[in-house]
């Protein structure tokens, strides 16, 4: 929950839209676009933004970017422009700074030798300073700090061996992927194509849906013949609400290219020999949404996993089992399950209070923070509560609701962290505080529990994380090095090797 | 300089008398004598048809059935069949004659099954409106339809045609009518029902030009 409070930069929503069969199209592309970025908002509310395009030759590009959440960005009149789009693909930005930047939402779209390119990017650039160097060397001016207006431009650049008329973009894409080897999940279009790019470590999410009519989605009739467009997205828990249907991931270093006429699978770039893949293991503990499906597993389904293994790990001698609204839910109640203890609910959320990383400083976020949950005194007054959190970055909102519970009467709090302690900053994505500030590596944490006012404290290990989520990988793909995550802030070790 | 010597004479103008001239299976030639305004008497050739019922005021009812799926773009039905009258194909909404018995709506529902396939609700009727009265008494009640897109039987529609009907349906998006119908136009050489043809005027003019009078060139 802690991650709420601290705000992660770079940690955005990608997704994308093809009409299928016959264009002009008859699907309301640019509702279809709009509906799937609400559906990934929690991936980003910053700033959201849609490209379409008609597809024709040469196409027509219509962008709308607007700040705040996607209902107030997208406005019915704002869709107005974009309604001649066959396809399309848009974005929704999660940023620290809190500046205004309408110049660095995306998808970002420019000119090239053969026509217009957007491009939409989830992750981070590890080699971004590098990168930048390089392409400047190119004479290319950027003109935002964004990782993403890089890859744009390194996208724009001719690779060698390319032909006058024909641009080859699994070439231009492939020379992009040989620049950078992490992370970033892509949506490229192009004319009357969207190409959808995961890095070869797989790092941030992408998946593939099936738009059929809302009576066959449900059943199992739904055939080919059936499909009204292609859906991609950094998590499928967008397809239900478009009527689409699940397909399929996007692998570690493919290149799809979605079309009106389908999903083809253009290359797979692979890893250097002996590399595994390095799924953000955050997307199962924090990130993604409860519902979305990553390798064949249901997020929620992990979670719950982690509570029940944390139960193996760090049982506890009390008399109720609770979560803080609403990350830790799905743990906590494996936690209880693993246990036997009752779970009960201890803490009433305010969800109309905002993000409380805005405020200056440390004592006004504790404040802010006591003003999100009230206490439900009546279930736990008297009683020794296992209070479960899906993560303790710095230690300041964990410990205000702590008081909180104590001040209204609760014997003792345990808290039981669904996640190992974070030690080391990401490079991928994900804005981890500097090493200072995160609390596992203070002199506070060899008594972390008297720190944050607790009864006790204890974390999930490494290794139980790691089985709670990979267990339930299927077998055939726990096989031949096809599966592996990135733990990179747990452990320190990093899936590529870091500039300096 | 004065007024006329005498007051002009004004009459209602009325019918006086309707001879029938020659009848077919479907329609009637009438001999119309008639006083004008001014009171003279004269005569009109009058075509009817042979099949209107008692006890209603239409003919026929004319459909404009909207086709609405879920995240798709609304769609009007049209239909495109050759018309003996005109010697070619033309670009019509959905239509029929009232059967004996049939209320304007239950014909509406009906002629759109046969004719499409499509199984609608209806949720407006237009009074009773003459269709060409220069040379007949035709009339029709246009009647409003929403088509539930996403239930089954609407996804595969099944024409129930009779025989010598040939009737090919087009599906054309509501907030592209206009255009779509001059495509079609400048495609093959059809003939575009004037209602339809108005009715998309009116839809562009509501859709992206609604504090602009109709008639202002660009």
């Amino acid at each position: 929950m802690e991650f709420e409070g601290s705000g992660i930069g770079e940690e955005c929503g990608v997704f994308g839209c093809v009409a299928a069969g016959e264009w002009p199209t008859q699907l309301e592309v640019a509702q279809v676009l709009t509906l799937g970025l609400v559906a990934i908002q929690h991936r980003g509310q910053e700033s959201a933004g849609i490209v379409t395009s008609n597809g024709a030759s040469p196409p027509t590009y219509a962008t709308h970017k607007g700040m705040g959440l996607v209902s107030t960005a997208f406005a019915p009149e704002a869709l107005l422009k974009l309604r001649y789009g066959n396809l399309g693909i848009c974005h929704t930005r999660y940023s620290t700074t809190g500046i205004s930047e309408l110049q660095n939402c995306q998808p970002f779209v420019v000119d090239t030798l053969h026509g217009q390119i957007a491009v939409a990017h989830n992750g981070e650039l590890v080699n971004a300073q590098a990168l930048r160097r390089k392409v400047m060397r190119h004479g290319v001016g950027l003109s935002t700090s964004s990782d993403s207006e890089l890859i744009t431009q390194l996208l724009a650049l001719t690779p060698p061996m390319e032909e006058q008329d024909a641009p080859n973009w699994v070439a231009r894409i492939k020379n992009l992927m040989s620049e950078t080897p992490t992370s970033y999940s892509l949506l490229v279009m192009f004319k009357d194509v969207i190409y959808a790019v995961r890095d070869p470590y797989g790092n941030r999410p992408l998946c593939i849906g099936r738009i059929v009519p809302v009576s066959k989605l449900h059943s199992s009739g739904a055939g080919e013949e059936d499909t009204e467009g292609w859906v991609v997205s950094s998590e499928s828990c967008s397809f239900q609400s478009i009527g689409a249907k699940y397909y399929r991931e996007v692998l570690p270093g493919e290149i799809v290219q979605i079309s009106r006429h389908g999903v083809k699978s253009l290359s797979v770039v692979p890893r250097p020999e002996g590399n595994l893949p390095a799924f953000c293991i955050f997307e199962y503990v924090y990130f993604a949404r409860p519902d979305s499906i990553f390798e064949g597993q249901m997020v929620y389904t992990v979670r719950q996993r982690c509570g029940r293994q944390l139960a193996i790990e760090a049982p506890t001698d009390a008399d109720v089992v609770s979560t803080v609204p609403e990350s830790a839910t799905p743990a906590a109640l494996g936690y209880a399950q693993q246990s036997g203890l009752p779970y009960i609910e201890v803490l009433c959320k305010n969800r109309y209070v905002g993000r409380t990383f805005i405020q200056p400083n440390t004592r006004l976020r504790q404040l802010g923070v006591a003003k999100k949950f009230g206490a439900l005194t009546d279930n736990f007054a008297g009683k020794r509560v296992v209070l479960v959190d899906d993560s303790i970055v710095r230690g300041n909102t964990i410990s205000p609701i702590i008081k909180l519970l104590k001040e209204a009467g609760a014997a003792e709090v345990h808290i039981r962290v669904a996640s190992p302690p974070i030690r080391h900053p990401c490079y991928m994505g994900i804005n981890i505080p500097t090493k200072e500030e995160l609390i596992a590596n203070r002199p506070e944490f060899q008594d972390i529990a008297g720190y944050i006012g607790a009864t006790s404290v204890k974390y999930l290990t490494v290794e139980g994380l790691v089985s709670a989520v990979q267990g339930g990988i299927a077998s055939h793909q726990q096989d031949g090095k096809m599966m592996g995550h990135c733990t990179a802030c747990l452990t320190g070790k990093y899936p590529v090797e870091l500039e300096w | 300089m004065s007024n006329s010597e005498e007051p002009k004479v004004t009459t209602a103008p009325h019918i006086v008398k309707e001879e029938l001239m020659a009848a077919g299976n479907w329609l009637k030639l009438e001999k119309t004598t008639y006083v004008d305004r001014a009171g003279s008497t004269r005569v009109w050739e009058t075509v009817k048809r042979t099949t209107r019922q008692p006890n209603t005021g239409a003919d026929g009812v004319g459909i404009i059935a909207l086709l609405k799926r879920t995240l798709h773009k609304d769609c009007v039905v049209m239909v495109k069949q050759f018309r003996p009258p005109m010697g070619c194909h033309t670009l019509e909404f959905p239509a029929g004659l009232i059967d004996e018995g049939e209320s304007a709506e239950a014909a509406a529902l009906r002629e759109l099954k046969e004719e499409t396939g499509y199984k609608g609700e209806v949720v407006g009727i237009t009074p009773v409106t003459c269709l060409d009265p220069g040379l007949s008494n035709c009339s029709t009640q246009m009647v409003m339809v929403n088509i539930n897109g996403d239930e089954g039987e609407n996804i595969n529609p099944m024409q129930q045609l009779g025989d010598g009907e040939f009737v090919e349906v087009i599906l054309l998006p509501l907030d592209e009518f206009q255009v779509k119908i001059d495509d079609l136009m400048k495609k093959d050489k059809i003939a575009v029902d004037a209602k339809v043809y108005i009715f998309a005027m009116g839809m562009v003019q509501a859709f992206f030009k609604p504090r602009e009078l109709p008639v202002l060139k660009q």
